[in-house]
């Protein structure tokens, strides 16, 4: 019971991470239906955007913290002004080989400033974690599995209750609609991109003191997260957060009991599992294109 | 160049002298190559290089078949490169197998997995394809890394054999030279074959491909076993070349350099894919030297993709031939062919289509609701309705792109109710669209020649090239557009769009033709020439059934009407007397 | 398609040309003995790249400033392996076309050096390599020689510590799934049976896990009382790390040569205090070690590590050979390297034996408080 206890708390913790970026994902997939290879990327150049400030310049934390989510801000400008915006009026193929090559692109830019080895990132928090019981919480992970629910609240409240949210629901709805509205497509895309590459690079932020800072460290994240959206239903936010700590659960059990070199495995069994007898996932209802 | 052509009437398309005459060119060109390769002496670097370029190639043309063909995108195409040359590697060492065994196992296991993947996933396209065709990809790569009882493991398999005709690294490479050649030419002719036409159909339209006979799935899952396959057999000979194989050389990255590979050269044409192919292996080498700084030389890969997907959408190869394209002024045909015969199969009673309490119902919305209608043959009968009365819905129930609620759809004598698209066409059901769907991609005569090729059509002879040739010239000609069969649909106006669409249709022999609004969109002069079409097209004695809301054109051309308010059939019978009825004339007017 | 080929082969042509200019741009002033090496300049092993170079260059210049040898000048020529096993497969094909060059080294990495073998042994010429798979020397290929100690030294000298040393007779087995993982668990596993300890748990590992909780879990459930493991990817090996301590595993820890690298040292930070681990390197271990590590430090302001000192071994030993055989000719340095005996290196003393291994025989080194201390050496005679 006590393992299980741990694995537990570890799959949520993990999961909540894979939640973190798959948000991101379903975001711009509903605002653009476009999927962004390159969102994992958000994550890993924000961390090492947060090791410059807060390693390197030793500024504080909070303020390290605060230029990097900026800097992301600015990263998802370029992004869609140099990516996705010049290429809206095509299909979705070469959007998809776009973001490839914005991955590398941002990938390999990194290593060449800052050179491949990992860095360390602090946590908020001075202790490394609690005993509760028979179970360890680690502190970094707790304060994910905190303000991934705060995310899913703070998302509900922002697209249900302000105005810009609702004219992004629009938006990502139906775009000639909205633009009949008088609300700017391009404006709400701009801001689903920005919204999109701040929440990834948060995600980095958080999962950096685990994971360490290093170039690879979103990609990884990224296919998880991106099963994960598929799992819960592509374009749904609850689909994407349960899709998320189902994985992050599904594979630590997986590697307990089954096989742990395997466990990468898991994730995409069971994504493949889902494509071919749920594939509308979880949450969401359609899959077939409009006549 | 024009002036004349008026006067002359050229022959459009003469008969094809045969094929490999034709291509001999090709081949004699390809058999130099090979014994240059044979023949040159290369140092180690340089067959390395060539032995590499030339495999990989011959996988990246697979990519060309799945992406550039057909349209759908395969992120794992170094996983089936891995099943050739873990064939060929474990075969020839562990089991001591023949060469060409092991080549021709390790294909046909690509084949298989690209089926099955291709059978459980394809009928979801798009961003799920992207995904599974990764998932795919991972496990196989973990499956290398962690089956060390098969695959030996992270260790990889070295002394790979090769066939004992072949054991000299450069007789080696000539013979995958001639392989590349044999594949390159399959690939670059695909298009012009039934196959290669209808990938291209779906990649351009999935649903006009589908209405007008064309097995969408099957399609897409031929498209991705050739794939496959060809991902295997550049693997097997890559195996062999290389004498050792390991897990990383089949990885995820590798099908993002393989698919960067095909889009650098040109997705569309082996051309284009051998040009990428060399580019990508040659240009890591050039820039060797850059590579102090560690990342910046794949950073600025990552951007050139970025850039060559913004600015050369169609590749190196798409780039100069568009170039090419636009040097040479387009050609003038003038026609002369036989007239366009319409024969409509009557099998069935004196109803060419029977409809039965059908129904469509979207989650609480009733968009058609217990609708029958009987279309008499050889007549010209009007589905008429105000705005959102359940036309349009009510057609694509008929042609299968929505499964009915409820209700039976008899065509012919035959019940195509619950059949999909493809077999209501064979079944002779033909349409055109309200908002217009040809093959972007394509000339005029290409798409009539789809049209012609339904399964059914007992109008093409022997079925062969030139008579398909010849049945959709006389298409085009019917319809008044003959003489411009051989230009891109990009380069017609909106009304001729329109008429290649019913061309289209008209091609295959239908027995009972849907248009949808086809007036719509029209100017006036348009307007009475498609009149004047509709009048010749019943005049074949064709049955029409037609949704329009031009009421001079329906009171005119239809003896018949059936009219829909709310998804429910309000009035149906005589045309004039229909056109009177109190509530038809509410349903349009307004009741107060 | 006729054309594209035939561009192709230009292409070539002019692709091949770029790099020779440079190079013999670099070779102007007389004749020089060349030596290649294949190094990761870009990859996810680049970082590991620029210490091999380093302890390259560094023998280089010193032979070099010392006269050279046979009276001519060292001259490296890099090329970059990209960390994957084609990229390896290219640069030493490249290395290879270019007949001045005498000798070569390889990599560090076994898969890379299993990819180049086949290669090798056409080409007819040594190549000093680093990687630790067992197999690479048994290939039957004449032409490899090892600047480090293979993994079956390293399982039995991990075996050797903890069971007669720290007295721990249950065994918990961690290693990576990739060849060197792989390799070293099995070895490791072998050696314990003959000492009369058992493995309570033989686990494998994929790399860049993000998370090592089962892992934990199952050598707590295990009740080993002693870990040894085989970590390829140091960030793996921090998170492991930190997670077992979190999770209050607090049993002796005996790890491969990467528990000890610098980067390992600050990742893990305090997770790692009191471990042990196996080093081909040891600055402290002997005289030449140590004057290597001042040497390095100078130069280059960090201290080295087990990626710098097999090549500045390499390029040292395949020197002497030279000077010993008196010729460059293949053969006759492949002779003269297999009669080195007793020659001090950085990694240790090197006595090669007949299938090319130089060195047999590991270092022990403890973590106390983040520094590397150095604690015996273990030589096998077999």
């Amino acid at each position: 019971m006590d393992l299980v206890l741990q694995l537990l708390f570890t799959g949520i913790g993990i999961g909540a991470v894979y939640a973190l970026v798959a948000l991101g994902f379903v975001l711009i997939f509903r605002a653009t239906n476009v999927v962004n290879f390159a969102q994992g990327e958000f994550s890993m150049v924000a961390a090492y955007l947060m090791v410059v400030c807060a390693v390197d310049l030793e500024l504080p934390y909070w303020l390290s913290f605060i230029i990097a989510l900026a800097g992301m801000a600015i990263i998802g400008v370029i992004f869609n002004l140099g990516v996705y915006y010049p290429l809206r009026h095509r299909t979705y193929l070469p959007v998809i080989i776009a973001t490839i090559g914005a991955s590398i692109l941002m990938a390999n830019g990194v290593l060449a400033l800052y050179g491949p080895q990992p860095q360390v990132l602090p946590g908020w928090f001075d202790t490394p974690g609690i005993q509760l019981g028979p179970v360890y919480l680690d502190s970094q992970y707790l304060l994910i599995i905190v303000v991934t629910i705060a995310l899913v609240i703070f998302n509900y409240w922002f697209f249900e209750h302000t105005m810009i949210g609702k004219k992004l629901q629009a938006t990502s709805q139906d775009k000639e609609m909205a633009s009949l509205l008088g609300i700017s497509v391009s404006t709400m895309i701009m801001v689903t991109f920005i919204y999109s590459a701040v929440l990834g690079g948060l995600a980095g932020l958080l999962v950096a003191p685990i994971l360490f800072v290093s170039i690879q460290m979103g990609s990884t994240i990224a296919l998880k997260a991106f099963a994960a959206t598929i799992i819960g239903g592509f374009g749904d936010v609850t689909g994407a957060i349960i899709g998320g700590l189902a994985l992050g659960i599904i594979e630590t059990f997986g590697a307990a009991y089954i096989s742990v070199p395997y466990k990468d495995g898991f994730a995409f069994l069971v994504l493949v599992l889902f494509l071919v007898f749920r594939p509308q996932g979880i949450f969401g209802e359609r899959v077939a294109e409009k006549a | 160049m024009s002036t004349s052509s008026d006067n002359i009437p050229a022959v459009v398309i003469t008969r094809p002298k045969p094929l490999l005459l034709r291509h001999a060119p090709y081949f004699i060109g390809a058999a130099i190559v090979v014994f240059l390769a044979a023949s040159m002496q290369f140092d180690g670097y340089i067959l390395n290089i060539l032995m590499q370029a030339t495999t990989f190639a011959i996988a990246v043309f697979g990519l060309s078949v799945v992406l550039g063909l057909c349209g759908q995108i395969n992120l794992a195409q170094a996983a089936f490169f891995g099943f050739g040359a873990y064939a060929v590697g474990i075969g020839t060492t562990d089991y001591q197998l023949s060469y060409w065994l092991c080549l021709v196992a390790g294909c046909v296991m690509a084949l298989i997995a690209g089926a099955v993947l291709g059978l459980s996933t394809l009928r979801l396209g798009g961003h799920y394809l992207a995904m599974v065709t990764i998932s795919f990809q991972q496990i196989v790569t973990l499956v290398m890394i962690n089956a060390i009882w098969l695959t030996k493991g992270p260790d990889g398999v070295s002394k790979i054999g090769r066939p004992s005709l072949f054991l000299s690294s450069q007789s080696y490479l000539a013979f995958c030279v001639a392989m590349l050649a044999l594949v390159g030419y399959i690939v670059w002719h695909l298009p012009e074959t039934r196959l290669g036409r209808a990938m291209r159909a779906v990649r351009d339209n999935e649903l006009a491909a589908g209405v007008n006979g064309i097995d969408v799935f099957r399609t897409k899952v031929y498209a991705f076993a050739i794939s496959a396959v060809l991902g295997g057999l550049g693997g097997g000979l890559f195996a062999g070349g290389f004498a050792y194989i390991s897990p990383d050389q089949f990885s995820f990255a590798e099908s993002i350099v393989f698919l960067t590979m095909s889009l650098l050269g040109g997705v569309a044409s082996p051309i284009g894919s051998a040009i990428g192919t060399g580019l990508l292996i040659l240009i890591p080498e050039w820039l060797r030297f850059l590579k102090s700084v560690p990342g910046l030389y794949l950073a600025i890969y990552g951007l050139s993709v970025i850039l060559i997907i913004r600015f050369m959408p169609d590749g190196i190869w798409g780039f100069v031939t568009a170039a090419y394209d636009r040097m040479r002024s387009s050609k003038k045909v003038a026609v002369t062919s036989a007239p366009l015969q319409l024969r409509p199969a009557a099998t069935g009673g004196d109803m060419v289509l029977e409809v039965t309490g059908l129904s469509k119902h979207f989650g609480g919305l009733k968009a058609v609701d217990q609708v029958d209608i009987s279309v008499r043959r050889g007549g010209v009968h009007a589905l008429i309705g105000p705005n959102g009365s359940g036309k349009t819905t009510t057609l694509n129930v008929l042609s299968g792109l929505y499964n009915a609620t409820s209700g039976k759809v008899v065509l012919d004598g035959t019940d195509v109710t619950t059949m999909p698209p493809h077999l209501r066409a064979a079944a002779g059901l033909g349409r055109t669209f309200q908002n217009i769907r040809l093959f972007r991609s394509m000339t005029a005569l290409e798409n009539v020649i789809i049209g012609a090729e339904r399964p059914g059509n007992t109008l093409t002879g022997k079925g062969d090239e030139a008579a398909l040739t010849e049945r959709a010239l006389a298409a085009l000609t019917f319809v008044g557009l003959g003489p411009r069969a051989m230009e891109l649909i990009s380069s017609f106006s909106y009304g001729h769009q329109r008429l290649i669409e019913i061309a289209r249709a008209l091609a295959a022999n239908p027995t009972l033709l849907l248009l949808d609004e086809p007036a719509a969109g029209l100017n006036s002069t348009e307007k009475l020439e498609l009149h004047e079409l509709l009048k010749r097209i019943a005049a074949q004695g064709l049955t029409i059934l037609i949704i329009d809301h031009d009421m001079t054109l329906v009171s005119e051309a239809a003896q018949h009407i059936t009219v829909l308010n709310f998804g429910r059939r309000i009035a149906d019978g005589e045309s004039m007397a229909v056109l009177r009825h109190p509530d038809v004339v509410s349903a349009y007017l307004g009741t107060d | 398609m006729t054309l594209t080929r035939r561009g192709f082969t230009a292409g070539i042509a002019a692709g091949l040309a770029a790099p020779y200019i440079i190079g013999s741009a670099r070779a102007q002033g007389g004749g020089t003995i060349k030596i290649g090496m294949c190094a990761p300049i870009t990859g996810p092993a680049a970082e590991a790249g620029k210490y091999a170079t380093g302890g390259a260059k560094l023998a280089v210049e010193a032979i070099n400033k010392a006269g050279g040898i046979l009276g001519k000048q060292i001259e490296l020529i890099i090329e970059d392996d990209q960390t994957t096993n084609p990229g390896i497969v290219l640069a030493f094909s490249k290395l290879a076309a270019n007949p001045d060059i005498v000798g070569f080294l390889g990599s560090i990495r076994s898969t890379q050096v299993h990819a180049m073998a086949p290669d090798v042994l056409k080409l007819g010429k040594p190549v000093m390599f680093g990687g630790t798979d067992p197999n690479l020397t048994k290939l039957g290929n004449p032409w490899l020689f090892r600047f480090r100690p293979n993994d079956s030294y390293s399982g039995r000298v991990i075996a050797e510590y903890g069971v007669k040393n720290l007295d721990k007779k249950k065994w918990a087995v961690l290693h990576s799934t990739d060849a060197f993982g792989t390799a070293g668990g099995k070895a490791l596993t072998e050696a314990l049976g003959p000492l009369g300890a058992t493995v309570a748990l033989d686990q494998g590992y994929a790399n860049q896990s993000q998370d090592f909780t089962p892992v934990v879990l199952a050598i707590k459930q295990s009740g080993a009382d002693i870990l040894g493991s085989y970590f390829t990817f140091e960030n793996d090996l921090g998170i492991f790390a930190r997670q077992l301590r979190q999770l209050g595993v607090n049993i002796p820890w005996v790890g491969s040569p990467s528990i000890v690298n610098v980067t390992a040292l600050k990742l893990a930070g305090p997770a790692l205090y009191g471990t042990y681990g196996v080093a081909d390197y040891a600055e402290d271990s002997s005289e030449a070690s140590k004057a290597f590590g001042k040497a390095y430090r100078d130069a280059y302001k960090v201290a080295p590590d087990n990626q710098s000192s097999w090549p500045y071994d390499a390029i040292n030993v395949l020197a002497t050979a030279i000077k010993n055989a008196g010729s460059t000719d293949p053969q006759k340095i492949r002779e003269a390297i297999l009669t080195v005996k007793k020659y001090p290196g950085a990694e240790g003393e090197y006595n090669f034996d007949k299938n090319g291994d130089g060195l047999h025989g590991y270092n022990i080194v403890k973590n106390e408080k983040g520094n590397i201390v150095f604690d015996k050496h273990i030589e096998f005679d077999n």
